[in-house]
C-alpha cells in the first residue's frame, strides 16, 4: 500500500475541510457543529457498510436476499430501545397525550400509505433510496446526481399540491404513536416494537431459506499478521478499504441516530432536499403555497429561511461529506457515467416518483421509517410495509427495462 | 465471455451477470465480470453459488474489479 496516491492525498484533505466545518458551524451554534459531525459520521457508516435500503427491499424479490434487511432490523432494535429512553426522559408519562418534540411520529393514512408505495417504486427503478443517492453522489455516480435532481422536481410537485392533500386527507389523519395507544405504556410499546421486528427476522429468514442462498467462503484479504505493521495495515484495511458486513453498519447507524435524537433530532436528508427545491421554485418564480399543518408536523419536513447552516444543511451536508471521505479512504471514489440513456431517464424518472412520496410521508426510509419506528410511531410501520409494496412493483418493472 | 458492466450499478450487474451464467450453462465458458460497483463483490458471488459457479475476485484498479466466474465441472 503507498501512501502517496490520488485518492489518499484528497481524502487527507477532505477530512481536514470536515473538521474545519465543524469549527465554523460550531461557532454559529453549538448543536449544529454536533450534528454536522454526527452526520458525518452516519454517512461515513453508509458508504462503508454499502447500507442500502433500496437493496433491502428490492433483493428480497429479486434474490431472495435479506442480507441488509436483517441488518437494518438489528439497527432498528438498537434505535427503538435508544429513542424510547430519549422519549421517556422528555414525556415520562405518554397518557396524558403529548408527544415528545423531535420524535418522528408522523400522519398515519392513506398519506403515508401513498407515499411509501411512490417511494418504494422510484427507489427501485432509480436504483437507490434518497440516502443511498445521497452516498453514491459522493462516490461519484452521476446517475444519483441526476436522481437527487429528481428528488427535488418530485419535492416541487409535492409542495405545489400539499394542501389539496393536507385538507382532504392528512388533516384527518392521526398522529399514532403506541405508548398512548390502549395505554401500553412505554414498556408495553417497546416489547410489541422488538416483538414486531423480530418477527419481520424470522420471516426474513424463512424467505432466504426458500431461495437456498448463502455466500461462498471467499479467499481472505488477509495475508500477514506477524508484525506491528502488518497488524496495524489489516486494521487499517478492515476499517477504510474492505467493506463492512452489513450488521455491523445497521448497529452503528441505529446507535448515532440515537446520539443525534439525544443531542436535538433524529437523523433526516429529506428536510434540507425541501428547502433546497422550495428555493429553486422560489428563484423561477414559482412559489410554493404556505404549506398547511406542515411545520407543526415535524419529521423531515423543510425548515423556514435560516442561515446557509441550518439545521438540515448540516444533517443532510454531513452524510454527503462522511460518505465522500469513505470513499477515498476506501480508493473507491471514481466518476461513473452510466452505459446508457435509458439509465439516465430512469435515474430521473424514479427520483421524481421517490421525491414525491418522501414529501408527502414527510421523509424517506431514514426519516419516515427508520426514526418513526424507533420513535414508536405507526407510521414508520405502514410506511415501511407500502414501501415493500412499492419495490414489488418496481422489481417487475426493472425486470422489463435491459 | 466477458461481461463489462462498469458504470452500471444495482441490481443490474447481478441480473447480467445471472443471465449470462443461465445462458452459458453447460458450455464449459468461464465468465469474466468487469465492475466498478463494489456491492457487486458480494451480490454476485452469491448468485454465483447458488448456481454452483466458482468466483475469483481480483482487483484490477481503483475502483475496478473481474470476477471470474467458472461454471460447474459436470
Amino acid at each position: 500500500m503507498t501512501l502517496i496516491n490520488g485518492h489518499y492525498i484528497a481524502g487527507v484533505l477532505a477530512l481536514t475541510a470536515v473538521l474545519v466545518l465543524a469549527v465554523v458551524m460550531a461557532g454559529v451554534s453549538p448543536v449544529l457543529g454536533s450534528t454536522w459531525l454526527l452526520a458525518t459520521a452516519a454517512g461515513f457508516t453508509l458508504q462503508r457498510s454499502r447500507f442500502c435500503f433500496a437493496s433491502a427491499f428490492r433483493d428480497l424479490y429479486l434474490f431472495g436476499s435479506g442480507r441488509t434487511m436483517k441488518a437494518i432490523l438489528l439497527g432498528l432494535a438498537v434505535a427503538t430501545v435508544g429513542f424510547t429512553i430519549i422519549m421517556y426522559d422528555k414525556i415520562p408519562n405518554p397518557s396524558y397525550g403529548y408527544l415528545p418534540d423531535g420524535a418522528h411520529i408522523l400522519p398515519f393514512g392513506v398519506s403515508t400509505a401513498v407515499g411509501g408505495l411512490l417511494f418504494g417504486f422510484g427507489m427501485v427503478i432509480s436504483g437507490g433510496c434518497i440516502s443511498g443517492s445521497l452516498y453514491r453522489m459522493a462516490e461519484g455516480y452521476l446517475g444519483s446526481w441526476v436522481t437527487i435532481i429528481g428528488v427535488l422536481v418530485g419535492l416541487a410537485f409535492l409542495s405545489h399540491t400539499w394542501n389539496w392533500w393536507w385538507n382532504t386527507i392528512i388533516i384527518h389523519e392521526p398522529r399514532a404513536w403506541l405508548p398512548n395507544i390502549g395505554n401500553i405504556g412505554y414498556a408495553g410499546a417497546v416489547v410489541l416494537t422488538l416483538i414486531g421486528l423480530f418477527s419481520i427476522f424470522l420471516l426474513v429468514v424463512w424467505w432466504e431459506s426458500r431461495e437456498g442462498l448463502s455466500l461462498p467462503n471467499l479467499p481472505s484479504n488477509y495475508t500477514e499478521d506477524d508484525t506491528v505493521t502488518q497488524k496495524l495495515h489489516n486494521l487499517w484495511k478492515m476499517v477504510f478499504v474492505n467493506g463492512w458486513p452489513a450488521a455491523t453498519g445497521g448497529v452503528i447507524l441505529g446507535v448515532i441516530i440515537t446520539f443525534m435524537y439525544m443531542d436535538s433530532m433524529p437523523l433526516g436528508v429529506t428536510g434540507e432536499l425541501s428547502r433546497l427545491s422550495g428555493k429553486v421554485l422560489m428563484s423561477i418564480g414559482l412559489p410554493h403555497p404556505h404549506l398547511l399543518g406542515m411545520s407543526d408536523l415535524g419529521g423531515c419536513s423543510a425548515e423556514e429561511s435560516q442561515g446557509f447552516f441550518s439545521h438540515t444543511f448540516a444533517m443532510t451536508g454531513g452524510v454527503l461529506a462522511g460518505s465522500f471521505v469513505a470513499a477515498l479512504f476506501a480508493r473507491e471514489f471514481k466518476f461513473r457515467r452510466p452505459p446508457s440513456a435509458t439509465r439516465y431517464i430512469q435515474s430521473f424518472a424514479g427520483g421524481t416518483i421517490m421525491g414525491y412520496g418522501a414529501g408527502l410521508a414527510i421523509g424517506c426510509t431514514i426519516g419516515a421509517f427508520f426514526d418513526s419506528i424507533a420513535s414508536l410511531s405507526l407510521s414508520g410501520w405502514l410506511f415501511g410495509i407500502a414501501i415493500a409494496g412499492g419495490a414489488f412493483f418496481g422489481v417487475q418493472a426493472i425486470k422489463r427495462i435491459p | 465471455m466477458l461481461l463489462d458492466v462498469r458504470g452500471e450499478i444495482c441490481p443490474y450487474p447481478m441480473m447480467k451477470a445471472v443471465d449470462a451464467m443461465k445462458k452459458l450453462k453447460g458450455k464449459g465458458e468461464a465468465i469474466e465480470v468487469l465492475t466498478d460497483h463494489s456491492p457487486c463483490l458480494e451480490t454476485i458471488p452469491m448468485q454465483a453459488n447458488k448456481l454452483k459457479w466458482t468466483v475469483a475476485i481480483e482487483e484490477v484498479g481503483s475502483p475496478e474489479w473481474q470476477i471470474t466466474l467458472t461454471p460447474p465441472q459436470s
